[in-house]
């Protein structure tokens, strides 16, 4: 009897032993995971979380950069914002520039990508070769195309002489300058999207085109029917990462064109540097940003429901 | 092994058109820095050099107004403190996220998500008032601090954490390491592949980055390649083009070289984090 009891009691005194020492297990393990996580979140919570507050919070004063007073002024720059028809011509050219970019990218990264993937000799060399302009910086990019497009010396017009066309003013032309611009940067960044689709496309098992051959698809149909069905992540990963960034233009006409001409390059970014670093108005700058921030991710939810419906397959 | 060139010819025909595509502005910047500022400004633009200097590559460096070397070792200090800030700050934190259960940890990432969807513009102006609050400004703090929380970072790596078999953990924890010791013994080395992909990607970004230098730094001495070359642009390129190819020139050959020696790891590593991002 009393062993009995003293059995229980031991057992009652493991369970009782056994809880706080896997409390104080869980503990150690989240007092670990803190130490683990306290720079970052300094660092996140300084340079991201108060910057973000910060810039929505000064976005409703009258902040200029000079001036000792910075009145409270609501929703003020908001309403000049939306009526300044100098931000909507930065929004539409910002958009045309994207939309002309990303869906050259994408194309051209997506065939250039299929062919590299083909098991012929060289292919690993051309893989190399077409990634290579993306390593260049922004200003070595715009030097090189900015004469490139020269209307008067211009390699590209005299190329285009040989067609019959005459020399045209790439950089000084309104309604060229956009596309000249998007070359550009399709030049400079279709390595990135290249390889995420080689990615891609080495995760399409091989025996669904042998199944497809045997019942005598084509070529054509192959690509059509396995391969961009199944590429859906990756394009829709490309396309996602490409409006984002690409709606962030800045580097390429703030090199090229100086926005010009006239305000034909202008884009959202330039405007907000033009806003903030030239006339020193951080008030409404911050007005800017908040706008960009607000269609970015207008535009990312609107990719997810077109491109993001069935991405698992 | 049979190999049909016929088979292939639409492959190599677009693989070809496309590299011309590539190689051509690089091969015609070169080119025509060899030149003097009579041959290149002369119609149809010539492609070979009549007879090669180097004088503008001379004169580009030595040059009192443009400090291209200074630049590029601005730049190339800027970006590997930078680099290395991010991988010390946000591996451990991915290796938390990753593997350790602690209270919070779901708030938490989900704010890493929803930063991520804004565009970094929108800390432009804030960071930039606490810089200058800081005397930051015209220092290299500017250009390594701000950024050094990359969400991206975390993101990645915590993905290629999480992929590791806990197994291997567990043997550690039957040795006694700490949990520091599982994430330097374990964990690490078996991610030097992401942490060197990751690495490239965050070094290139900061490399190639034109409005944060550009709005933080004043001084020539403190400026980074980019911002240079715009300056170089704006100053030489009406009145002395090859000048301002040189420069170019002179800012892409260290690129290469590095791409050239570690092409392949770049690559792999490339399509690496791209699968993550799948």
């Amino acid at each position: 009897m009393e062993k009995t009891d003293a059995i229980v009691t031991s057992a009652s005194a493991t369970k009782q032993n056994r809880q706080p020492f896997q409390m104080r297990l869980r503990t150690r393990e989240a007092i670990a995971a803190y130490i683990f996580l306290a720079p970052f979140i300094i660092f996140f919570s300084i340079f991201v979380v108060r910057a973000v507050l910060s810039a929505v919070n000064i976005s409703f004063y009258d902040w200029q950069i000079l001036r000792p007073s910075r009145p409270y002024v609501g929703f003020a720059n908001y309403q000049e914002l939306f009526n300044d028809y100098v931000w909507w011509i930065a929004v539409r050219n910002t958009i045309i520039f994207t939309a002309m970019t990303v869906t050259g990218t994408t194309i051209i990264a997506l065939t250039a990508a299929v062919a590299v993937t083909q098991n012929i000799p060289g292919a690993g060399f051309f893989r190399v070769l077409l990634y290579m302009p993306t390593l260049l910086s922004v200003g070595v990019v715009g030097l090189t195309w900015v004469w490139m497009l020269s209307t008067q010396f211009g390699i590209i017009n005299y190329g285009l002489s040989f067609l019959g066309i005459r020399p045209v003013n790439w950089l000084g032309d309104e309604n060229l300058v956009l596309p000249a611009l998007s070359l550009t940067t399709i030049w400079w960044g279709f390595g990135f999207p290249m390889l995420i689709f080689i990615a891609g496309l080495q995760g399409i098992p091989e025996h669904l085109y042998e199944a497809a051959k045997i019942d005598g698809a084509n070529g054509r149909q192959l690509f059509f029917h396995i391969t961009l069905p199944l590429l859906r992540p990756s394009i829709l990963f490309v396309t996602v990462t490409g409006v984002i960034s690409h709606f962030q233009v800045f580097g390429q006409p703030f090199i090229m064109t100086s926005g010009g001409p006239g305000r034909g390059s202008f884009t959202v970014i330039f405007y907000l540097y033009d806003i903030a670093w030239r006339a020193f108005r951080m008030g409404y700058g911050s007005a800017v940003a908040v706008a960009l921030a607000i269609i970015m991710g207008i535009f990312t939810l609107i990719q997810f429901r077109i491109v993001g419906r069935r991405v698992d397959y | 092994m049979k190999f049909n060139l016929l088979k292939h010819t639409g492959t190599y025909t677009y693989l070809i058109i496309l590299s011309i595509f590539v190689l051509f502005p690089l091969v015609f910047s070169f080119s025509q820095s060899l030149m003097t500022n009579q041959e290149v400004n002369r119609w149809p633009p010539p492609i070979i050099p009549p007879s090669p200097i180097l004088t503008n590559y001379e004169t580009v460096l030595s040059q009192p107004d443009l400090k291209l070397v200074l630049w590029l070792r601005n730049s190339l200090f800027a970006a590997a403190a930078y680099t290395t800030a991010v991988l010390l700050i946000c591996a451990p934190a991915a290796y938390a996220f990753a593997r350790l259960k602690f209270p919070g940890n779901n708030i938490l990432f989900g704010l890493l998500l929803l930063t991520v969807m804004l565009p970094s513009q929108v800390t432009l102006i804030p960071n930039f008032l606490l810089m200058r609050d800081l005397k930051f400004l015209d220092t290299f703090h500017a250009l390594i601090w701000p950024g050094a929380a990359n969400v991206f970072a975390v993101f990645l790596l915590r993905q290629f954490f999480m992929q590791i078999p806990q197994e291997l953990e567990e043997a550690a924890i039957l040795d006694g390491a700490s949990y520091f010791g599982r994430f330097r013994h374990v964990i690490l080395p078996l991610s030097t592949n992401a942490l060197t992909a990751m690495g490239i990607f965050v070094f290139l970004g900061h490399y190639n980055d034109l409005l944060w230098p550009f709005i933080t730094t004043s001084s020539l001495e403190m400026r980074t390649l980019p911002v240079g070359l715009q300056i170089l642009n704006s100053s030489y390129a009406g009145q002395y083009r090859p000048l301002v190819l040189a420069g170019a020139v002179f800012a892409t050959v260290p690129i290469i070289i590095v791409y050239i020696i570690f092409q392949r790891r770049i690559i792999k590593g490339v399509v690496m984090t791209g699968m993550g991002g799948r």
